[in-house]
């Protein structure tokens, strides 16, 4: 039996980096903040887990300049460049030792770097993909191509997803789009990467953002094991699928389907559209979202544009996907999928304001990252303890 | 609730050299790890989450090369990856560790590699890890951040060049030994003093090498490492701790560390005794493979396990007390000054400690080990990953 | 196989404007308008941070004035350069950390002024506790080459 860890403090700074203040002095005042919201001292973490991209960050070794920032001195500090969500995995997986009773998990992207195309660019391998010019946008492109000609999904069905998140974003104060727009300006919206239409796409934001995890234990030193005082993790996966894109099936989320069962089974999750009350996901494109759905088993395969045109996933459905507006609204790259926990933590705390789901208790988050989402993870979150 | 025990119970490393033009990097990961799993008898599939030791991707010229290297280690399995710079190895390993002990996974892949040949001149990567505002300039790298190190620690302790040229005499005799070692020709102490000055008093001789290949470590839960291991080699403590950024605040009357020492691997060495039960070092510690890429800094590296007072290390090496026959070994491999692929770096250090706690150490093996502590340093003199293996699962 | 094994050239061609915030940006005006280095407090344990950061890493707090320091001060350590790096000075060149009077921690720059074709000699006169001052150059940049250290 593992043992049990909860999320007692989230913060998040968008637009952040850039603004006149140094990447390192934007981490520091969310890390104050999160640690104040959380009511755990500085001198009480017991272990500190980042995630950042030395590429998007132009610092070689990303860790060392902002681990101070973190209050990282005399600390246990780790860094997970892989996913911005991998800080968290690695933090609780520290916390169910047991020999660790409180972990800070931070990750940001600033947007120091003249173009994120050109960093994803050098993701690719020097030999075969390289000079192809592809990029995070281009392998989506890929992905929503071979997903759209499988299962005949009209675009329209991306152009839903986008006009219910960008709905959903113009509520949260946080996002970096705050205009809703309509299923026909995204179908107006020129090509970007075909099928890929502008208003399908999220926006490059600057931000950071931080969780504060505690163990069983100091949750109830804390008086945090009331029903809706914290987030508790109760099944967590994550898998990587192939760097080949060309012997992978794009048409599915392969590792998000691993990933999501690993995390069900853990929960005792059997029929989550049913089960959850509330689901962040990461959506690289609005494609993507659709093709979560099926990934999640929320539908079957080649189902997921009925579900959005049935509004089963809209504000009022039977699962509200992406309240908070998702990437689609506001997309840190690098820390966008730790931002859907955070999301999802705040709705089953109440806190999430403007973007609260009445009564969730139980939620979903999903993180996705590399080429044509090579790597996901699912997160499931419960308001009660037990 | 106790943790549950961990083992290593394989590892794999290539012979290492400046360049690997015959491999790929993804194809260098997977050669570490296919010795790693015959190593440990057991075949991919037994492998339930993969921890990936990569530091900085320029050094590879490949952004998150992991992802690349996905292949490697197996598809569709939980994978992450660690950076703490030149510590990566050893916290990856850390990280598998974790894996194991909170009780999720009962066999854990361990992977990495580098071919750090291949950026040109790794130094240019490593101006780019400091402070943009106030340091880059200068120009930084970590040559000169070490030698500003070597100059506090010569003028506190005493150190000199010649025992400098020591360290380097005494680890390319036992990277003589070591089949995979990178640089693996004995020299003399005059012909330490010799060499080229790179950054005085660091001179080319006191300096690791840039090396190319892959190592992997698998652990395992105590139920499996029982069943596929005779002599296992226990993980009983691990420890971390952080220095401060900015080496100018390890300098001055009131700073709380000096620059000259290790403090903050002092503090994670005794994290990882305090978890392994350990409390007499030099007594209950058989071999030490510490992370030193410059000749001057085994000497605070030794300082910092505790088997010593700081400074007194320079003393006992004069005595061969450090020697592969002498009363403490350390770096029975030949260290980092002989071997740097520095992604698996300090993942080699641990692969070390293992070999010696498992008697699987061939030339180089201290008879009778039963404990060893291993270490890594990443950043600028800056994290500080440790650990203590023991025959004796404890 | 042997065949000749080929390789191909890539350049990362990334820029990146990395913003100085506001106590990095007045320290470099300091200079451009006045020659002379300023610090910040940090107040929990007094000290006095040099360069100035925002906050303390090592307090974990938010520094809190500015703190003129003195255009001289000790040299805390040194190296001497005397390997080319590719897009890097000529060497030989010496890099410094000097701790500076009414400053708590040191700060990094060149070392003007001595002769360093023989570095032993040179690190004689370079060792810890020699005494240097801060120079400036004439038209300040906005970074730490606007100023270097010499032997007083």
């Amino acid at each position: 039996m593992l043992g049990q860890v909860a999320i007692v403090g989230v913060a998040q700074t968008s637009g952040a980096a850039g603004n006149g203040r140094t990447l390192e002095e934007c981490i520091h005042d969310t890390v104050r903040e999160v640690l104040g919201r959380a009511g755990v001292t500085h001198e009480a973490l017991d272990t500190i887990v980042a995630a950042s991209s030395d590429q998007v960050d132009g610092r070689a070794i990303s860790i060392m300049l902002t681990s101070g920032a973190l209050g990282g001195y005399g600390k246990d500090v780790l860094d997970t460049p892989s996913a911005g969500e991998h800080a968290l995995v690695l933090a609780w997986l520290r916390l169910l030792t047991g020999a660790y009773h409180a972990a800070l998990v931070v990750s940001w992207s600033g947007l120091e770097v003249n173009d994120l195309r050109t960093v994803q660019n050098l993701s690719c391998d020097p030999i075969f993909h390289r000079q192809l010019g592809l990029h995070d946008l281009a392998s989506h492109g890929l992905q929503a191509g071979a997903y759209q000609s499988r299962y005949g999904v009209d675009a329209r069905a991306a152009a839903q997803v986008a006009a219910k998140n960008r709905a959903a974003g113009a509520r949260n104060p946080l996002a970096t789009l705050r205009t809703p727009v309509s299923a026909e300006e995204v179908l107006d919206s020129p090509v970007v990467a075909w099928p890929l239409r502008e208003l399908m796409l999220p926006p490059d934001s600057a931000g950071v953002v931080a969780l504060v995890l505690v163990s069983g234990e100091r949750a109830a030193e804390l008086g945090r094991r009331g029903a809706g005082r914290a987030a508790w993790l109760r099944g967590v996966g994550w898998s990587l699928d192939s760097y080949w894109l060309g012997q992978r099936n794009l048409a599915e989320l392969t590792s998000l389907r691993s990933a999501a069962q690993r995390a069900y089974a853990m929960a005792g999750l059997r029929q989550p559209l049913a089960e959850l009350d509330v689901a962040e996901l990461h959506d690289v494109t609005a494609y993507h979202e659709l093709m979560a759905y099926e990934a999640l088993g929320f539908c079957a395969a080649g189902e997921g544009a009925r579900l959005i045109a049935e509004g089963r996933t809209g504000p009022d459905g039977a699962l509200p996907c992406n309240p908070s507006g998702g990437s689609l609204s506001d997309n840190p790259y690098f820390a966008t999928g730790l931002v859907r926990v955070a999301e999802a933590a705040r709705q089953v705390t109440g806190q999430a304001g403007a973007c609260q789901v009445p009564g969730a208790r139980l939620a979903l988050a999903h993180a996705s990252s590399g080429f044509a989402a090579q790597g996901n993870s699912v997160f499931i979150l419960s308001g009660e303890a037990d | 609730m106790a943790m549950r025990r961990v083992a290593i119970i394989g590892s794999g490393q290539s012979r290492f050299r400046f360049r690997r033009d015959d491999a790929t990097y993804a194809e260098l990961v997977r050669e570490g790890v296919r010795l790693a799993l015959e190593d440990a008898g057991i075949g991919i599939e037994r492998i339930g989450a993969v921890v990936y030791a990569l530091a900085p991707d320029a050094l590879i010229g490949v952004s998150n090369a992991e992802r690349w290297g996905a292949e490697a280690v197996g598809v569709d399995k939980p994978m992450m990856r660690l950076n703490t710079g030149g510590a990566t190895g050893i916290s990856a390993v850390q990280a598998g560790f974790y894996h194991i002990a909170s009780g999720l996974f009962d066999v854990v892949l361990v992977a990495g590699a580098d071919k750090v040949g291949e950026c040109g001149h790794a130094q240019v990567v490593l101006n780019k890890i400091w402070d943009p505002l106030y340091e880059r300039a200068l120009p930084l790298n970590a040559i000169n951040m070490l030698s500003l190190s070597a100059v506090r620690y010569m003028a506190k302790y005493g150190m000199t060049e010649e025992h400098m040229a020591m360290t380097t005499v005494k680890n390319r005799h036992n990277a003589a030994r070591n089949p995979n070692a990178h640089l693996r020709d004995e020299v003399t102490l005059q012909q330490v003093l010799d060499s080229p000055t790179l950054c005085w008093p660091i001179k080319r001789l006191d300096a690791c090498p840039q090396s190319s290949g892959g190592a992997a470590v698998v652990l395992a839960s105590e139920e499996v490492a029982r069943k596929l291991c005779p002599r296992p080699a226990w993980v009983r403590g691990v420890g971390n701790c952080a220095e401060s950024y900015f080496m100018g605040d390890r300098m001055g009357p009131k700073a709380p560390q000096d620059h000259a020492d290790a403090t903050a691997l002092g503090h994670s060495f005794q994290a990882a005794y305090r978890m392994a039960g350990l409390s007499r070092p030099a007594e209950e510690i058989d071999v030490a493979e510490l992370y030193a890429p410059f000749s001057n800094t085994e000497y605070h590296a030794i300082d910092a396990t505790g088997v010593c007072a700081k400074g007194q290390s320079v003393r006992l090496m004069e005595r061969g007390h450090f020697e592969l026959d002498g009363p403490f070994p350390v770096n029975p491999s030949g260290g980092t000054q002989c071997t740097n692929p520095i992604a698996v770096t300090a993942m080699l250090r641990v692969i070390e400690a293992a070999l010696q706690v498992m008697h699987k150490a061939g030339e180089h093996q201290v008879p009778d080990v039963q404990t060893a502590i291993a270490s890594g340093n990443g950043g600028d003199h800056q994290f500080f990953g440790t650990m203590v293996l023991s025959s004796d699962p404890g | 196989m042997g065949e000749k094994i080929l390789s191909r050239i890539e350049k990362w061609e990334l820029t990146y404007t990395h913003s100085m915030g506001e106590t990095a940006s007045h320290f470099f005006h300091e200079i451009k308008n006045h020659r002379r280095l300023v610090g910040r407090r940090a107040p929990k344990a007094g000290r006095v941070l040099m360069p100035p950061r925002a906050f303390s890493d090592i307090d974990f707090e938010e520094t809190t004035d500015w703190v003129p320091v003195a255009n001289e001060g000790r040299i805390e350590s040194f190296t001497i350069v005397c390997q080319q790096f590719p897009g890097m000075p000529v060497p030989p060149y010496a890099i410094g950390f000097v701790l500076l009077d009414g400053a708590d921690t040191a700060l990094g720059g060149f070392i003007r002024g001595v002769d360093l074709t023989e570095p032993r000699a040179a690190a004689e006169k370079l060792k810890i506790g020699t005494r240097v001052q801060v120079k400036y150059r004439d038209k300040p940049e906005g970074n730490v080459l606007d100023f270097w250290f010499e032997p007083a």
